[in-house]
């Protein structure tokens, strides 16, 4: 039941639904931002191995934040097009609906991957953070993709309105992003374990580990099994949010925001 | 109007269902019985828990207390129910980008039926709520009328033994409201489906509707065939209508007549009088007679009259004002 309820969502999401917006928003904005990098002759002096990173870190960021927006859409915009009902009377059990929009919520990332590697290429002009924002890039954006998606779901299925779902999605997703941004990437030596307060934050938030991971791989070059430390948090970090969402929310599904109380049923 | 027949099976039993929202009690123990190819009329004044009573019995809500069965399965498999019941609710949202035959289609699938065979299902269903001409259209641009009539088509895709219908009349214009009620009757008496209409509008649940529950703060305060609840109800007032310059001579004629108790302007009807009379007077067949000839030899011109509490809105009036006698 879950591929007809995942067929439909892609359907709605990809015919002039949010995801199909967003995408040719994001192809815009990452056209300019890769045109900025080649062309102004001020962002010209940052290393080219600087410039593959900021625009990887473009397109996995804002890709999650797509993943994010359409999952916050997913329950509560049903519910407040009234037809979230039709959906729940059915006998298709809450967790199968959940499991179709999550998938569906998630399409956006290849979609964006496959818009943002050309531009990858054209900036790197050969170097070998290519070969590097090539492995990474998708690695982390395919792990936390989901986990994305997952946390709009996540607020979507508890509120009533879709206003209040996207408001509440974009403070976390700012919540987690802007830390990241701002701790100890002037750092240019090679760590394999969290050394003070900021790197412990950094490591223990999602975008920072995978921020952190995206440098030093990319501008630092540092060896694959170097970065294992920086992988373990985009690595549990979904599987945390997916947890939650399939063991205790999504079976929770129900037509007001919240979640209904659970408890044991021979079904 | 199908008759009463006592051999059906009962498809839904309700007993001492209850909610409750914090310290508000919703429901205060719901029970009663739904037989195939009845048409029950669900009332109630807003709030009374006409909503949550079918939230509860569509498993999208679970009671309190209390439970139900669907065609014998009980509610404590409501994937189960949810294959055996329809739904139209009071609000229902389609998608814009599906054609009514895609609606259908897939909601045809999510009940296990494969593409081409919900597609065929789809088709009979569009043709028998009248819309095949629009099978292929956006469902966006349906009128209400047609909305609501996929709607209930939806409703019908897995050949239900309950369809629950929440004011399905709510905005039609009276052809519209004619029509729908004939397709929830031929539903019933074709498909022996038993249906639950909830509606504001009396007169329909009077006209299509084999038994009736009225509901009045969270209790049913009656419940049996719609001639039984009218039956409940005081028989012993009657409204006439004079000329509006006649207004105050008839009160004076009628307040004199011996078995007349009170005479007073009907509320909300301009031009209305309502008298009632002693209880004994009730019972004596001629009452209504003498009444109208005391009018008659005053030569106040009568424009209408009738019996108060011979219809289901007057028995609904008076149980849920807490009238029942």
């Amino acid at each position: 039941m879950w591929r007809i309820v995942f067929w439909r969502e892609l359907r709605d999401q990809w015919l002039g639904g949010k995801a199909l917006v967003m995408i040719l928003i994001y192809t815009i904005l990452l056209g300019i931002y890769a045109y900025l990098f080649a062309s102004n002759s001020e962002l010209q002096l940052l290393p080219v191995k600087q410039m593959v990173l900021e625009i990887v870190k473009a397109a996995v960021f804002v890709g999650l934040f797509i993943c994010l927006i359409v999952g916050a859409d997913s329950v509560s915009g049903e519910r407040e097009r009234a037809t979230l009902e039709g959906l729940l009377l059915t006998p298709t059990s809450r967790r199968q609906i959940v499991a179709g929009k999550f998938l569906s919520a998630i399409s956006p990332w290849p979609v964006a991957l496959a818009v943002a590697i050309p531009y990858w290429v054209v900036l790197s002009k050969g170097d070998v953070a290519l070969g590097h924002a090539l492995v990474w890039g998708p690695i982390l954006g395919t792990l936390l993709a989901p986990a994305f998606a997952g946390i709009g779901m996540l607020v979507s299925v508890w509120c009533n309105t879709n206003k209040t779902s996207m408001l509440v999605s974009i403070g976390v997703y700012l919540l987690l992003i802007l830390p990241s941004q701002y701790s100890g990437l002037a750092t240019t030596t090679v760590t394999t374990q969290a050394t003070d307060l900021s790197d412990l934050f950094q490591l223990l938030n999602p975008l920072g580990a995978a921020n952190r991971l995206l440098h030093d791989s990319i501008v630092l070059s540092v060896p694959e099994d170097h970065l294992w430390l920086w992988i373990t948090t985009p690595l549990l970090f979904p599987l945390l949010v997916l947890g939650v969402l399939f063991a205790y929310v999504g079976p929770g599904l129900q037509l007001e925001g919240g979640v209904r109380r659970l408890r044991a049923r021979p079904v | 109007m199908t008759h009463s027949d006592t051999t059906r099976t009962e498809v839904l039993v309700a007993e001492g269902l209850r909610k409750a929202y914090g310290p508000r009690h919703a429901l205060r123990g719901l029970s009663f019985t739904l037989k195939a190819g009845r048409l029950l009329g669900f009332l109630g004044p807003n709030g009374a828990g006409k909503t949550t009573s079918i939230r509860i019995l569509t498993t999208i809500m679970e009671p309190d207390e209390g439970r139900f069965s669907v065609d014998g399965v009980s509610n404590e498999y409501p994937e189960q129910i949810r294959r055996r019941i329809g739904v139209l609710p009071e609000s229902f949202g389609l998608p814009k980008q599906m054609t009514g035959i895609e609606y259908l289609t897939y909601f045809g699938q999510l009940y296990g039926r494969t593409a081409s065979d919900a597609r065929s299902l789809g088709m009979e269903l569009l043709e028998e709520v009248g819309l095949k001409q629009r099978a292929r259209s956006l469902v966006s641009t349906y009128s209400h009328g047609m909305r609501q009539r996929i709607g209930i088509a939806r409703a019908l895709v897995n050949d239900p033994v309950v369809v629950f219908l929440d004011e399905p009349t709510i905005g039609l214009d009276p052809r519209g409201q004619q029509e729908l009620l004939s397709l929830v009757q031929q539903i019933a008496q074709d498909r022996s489906a038993g249906v639950i209409l909830c509606s504001h509008l009396l007169s329909e649940v009077e006209s299509v509707c084999d038994d009736v529950v009225i509901l009045s703060s969270g209790e049913i305060v009656a419940s049996g065939t719609v001639s039984d609840v009218i039956g409940k109800t005081e028989q012993n007032v009657m409204r006439i209508r004079v000329p509006f310059e006649s207004l105050e001579e008839a009160q004076r004629e009628l307040a004199a007549i011996p078995s007349v108790r009170r005479v007073a302007p009907a509320s909300a009807m301009q031009g209305w009088i309502r008298v009632e009379l002693d209880e004994a007077a009730a019972d004596d067949a001629h009452v209504n007679n003498r009444v109208l000839e005391t009018l008659l030899r005053a030569e106040i011109p009568i424009l209408s009259f009738e019996p108060e509490g011979g219809r289901l809105q007057d028995v609904f009036l008076q149980l849920t004002a807490g009238g029942i006698k």
